[in-house]
Formats: structure tokens, sequence, C-alpha cells
């Protein structure tokens, strides 16, 4: 058994799309129609060893559980960068909304931010 | 995790624009239930939501009418009423534009896909999967390990 995939519930899957390419920067795997929606994943550059699910959050009780989350302030998921202050930075010159601003917590400097899609995401850097 | 203030009070604004009573609220209201300037609300809830108020509260809208569309016998004209739209016309118009079909079309469409599930028209998300593959493998010659090892 391995773990090559995993996802996270966004509200649109084009506007997904546009911002886990365009502004977080990883590279789109799969788009497959099906139905009203896609299967739609993303990887990292250079790397396609896990896929990201980009899933329509259509279901109300997953979106329930996403709202719910989403208000808690909880991150749904969670990236790995090499340089957090940097990343921080792109991420903002490209109008990325912050909740927690880049903060060593032990081994690791965390920060979060929001996806659009209704999701807030932790990125890491371990140190 | 704490969250912010201003974090909060966008998520605030975001559940009153979410809202379908009888007394719409405006982007000049939601903004100040947030605390801040209209220009400064409309910025910030687009970085924090991906688009603009206006286009949050119509997604919305729209979201709750495909629901009410694909599980309940109310007509087109009661769902448009019951999720905040005025007009049949532009509640027509915006169905169309956003979901890509007339809202009835939508209704036959989400019925005849199979039994309703819990009042959700869509498939469970991972199960995309496997639906998207077998649309896939239908329209395209087979090949060994294409998708799957991709």
């Amino acid at each position: 058994m391995k773990i090559k995939l995993t996802s996270i519930m966004v509200d649109d899957q084009e506007k997904a799309l546009r911002f886990y390419t365009g502004v977080f920067g990883f590279v789109k795997k799969h788009e497959i129609p099906a139905g009203e929606y896609k299967w739609l994943t993303v990887v990292s550059p250079g790397r396609d060893d896990l896929e990201l699910s980009l899933e329509p959050n259509a279901n109300p009780a997953a979106k329930a559980f996403q709202e719910a989350m989403f208000r808690q302030a909880i991150p749904l998921a969670a990236f790995e960068v090499d340089d957090i202050e940097a990343e921080a930075r792109r991420l903002k010159a490209a109008g990325v909304a912050f909740t927690t601003e880049p903060t060593r917590m032990g081994p690791v400097t965390i920060a979060v931010c929001s996806d659009t899609c209704g999701n807030l995401i932790q990125l890491y850097q371990p140190t | 995790m704490r969250a912010n203030a201003a974090f909060t009070r966008l998520c605030r604004a975001s559940d009153l624009l979410r809202a379908t009573d009888d007394r719409p609220l405006s982007i000049r209201d939601a903004a100040a239930a947030a605390g801040m300037s209209p220009f400064h609300f409309i910025r910030r809830f687009r970085a924090m939501f991906g688009e603009t108020p206006h286009q949050f509260r119509i997604r919305a809208r729209l979201e709750r009418a495909k629901n009410l569309l694909a599980s309940s016998d109310r007509s087109v004209t009661d769902v448009c009423m019951e999720v905040g739209f005025t007009s049949l016309g532009s509640f027509s118009d915006q169905f169309a534009r956003r979901v890509g079909m007339a809202p009835s079309v939508y209704r036959r469409l989400a019925r005849a896909g199979g039994p309703e599930r819990d009042g959700c028209a869509a498939p469970g998300c991972l199960t995309l999967m496997g639906i998207a593959f077998a649309t896939f493998e239908k329209r395209e010659p087979p090949v060994a390990g294409r998708l799957r090892r991709s």
C-alpha cells in the first residue's frame, strides 16, 4: 500500500486550478471531465509521485465540514516549502491573504494562508 | 488555531452574504459588519475568498438553487425566490452562465443521474476518479497503464 493521492475540497474547480497552478505553482496532472465536474489533480513541479485532487465541494456534508473548519481557522492541507519567509513574500505579492504570519514553532516554522477556494493552507519549513 | 480579528470579521460577512432572508444585505452593509470601508472590504474579501462579495453571494445562491432543484419538487420560480433572487430572468441568466444549462435542464439531468444521495446531486468526491477514467477509456483507445501509471 502506498500514499499516492490525497485531496482537498474546493468551491470552484476552475478557480482552484488557476490558483493552485498560477499562484501556488503546482503543475496540472489530470483534467478529465466527469459529468458536471472533473477529475482534476495537480502535482509538485519536477516530481509527480503524489497527486493532489481538487475535488468539488458540491456535497452539502462536505461543504458544511469545509466551512466549519475554515471558520475555526483550521488548515485542511499543509505544503512544505524551502524558505517560508520568501514564499510568504512571494504569495503576498500575488495577493494571497494570510491568517498566520510565518511563526517559529519548535522545529518548524509555519504560516497559514487562504487558497481562495474555501480552505486555509498551512505552509511549513522544517528547521 | 487562533484566528485574527479581521479574518473573523470577514467570515461573519461571508455568512451574512450567504443568508437568503427577505432583506438582501447590501455590500456596504456587509462591509460595515466587517468593520471595513467598502473598498477595503472588497479587496480583502477577494483575497480571502477568491471572488468579490457580489460574486460570492451569487454563487452561494446558485449552489443552494442546485440542491433545491435536484432534491425538491418546487417550481423553478419558487426556487428562484427561495434562494434570494427577485427576478426569474436574472436567476435563469446567472444559472445558465455559471452552471452551463437552464435550471429546468439541470433538474432533469440531476434526477436522471441516479437516486438522490441525501439531497445531494453530486457524486462522492473521490468517486469522480472512476467516473472520469471510465468515460475517458470509452472515448480513447486503451493504452495499458496510460492513466494509472502516468
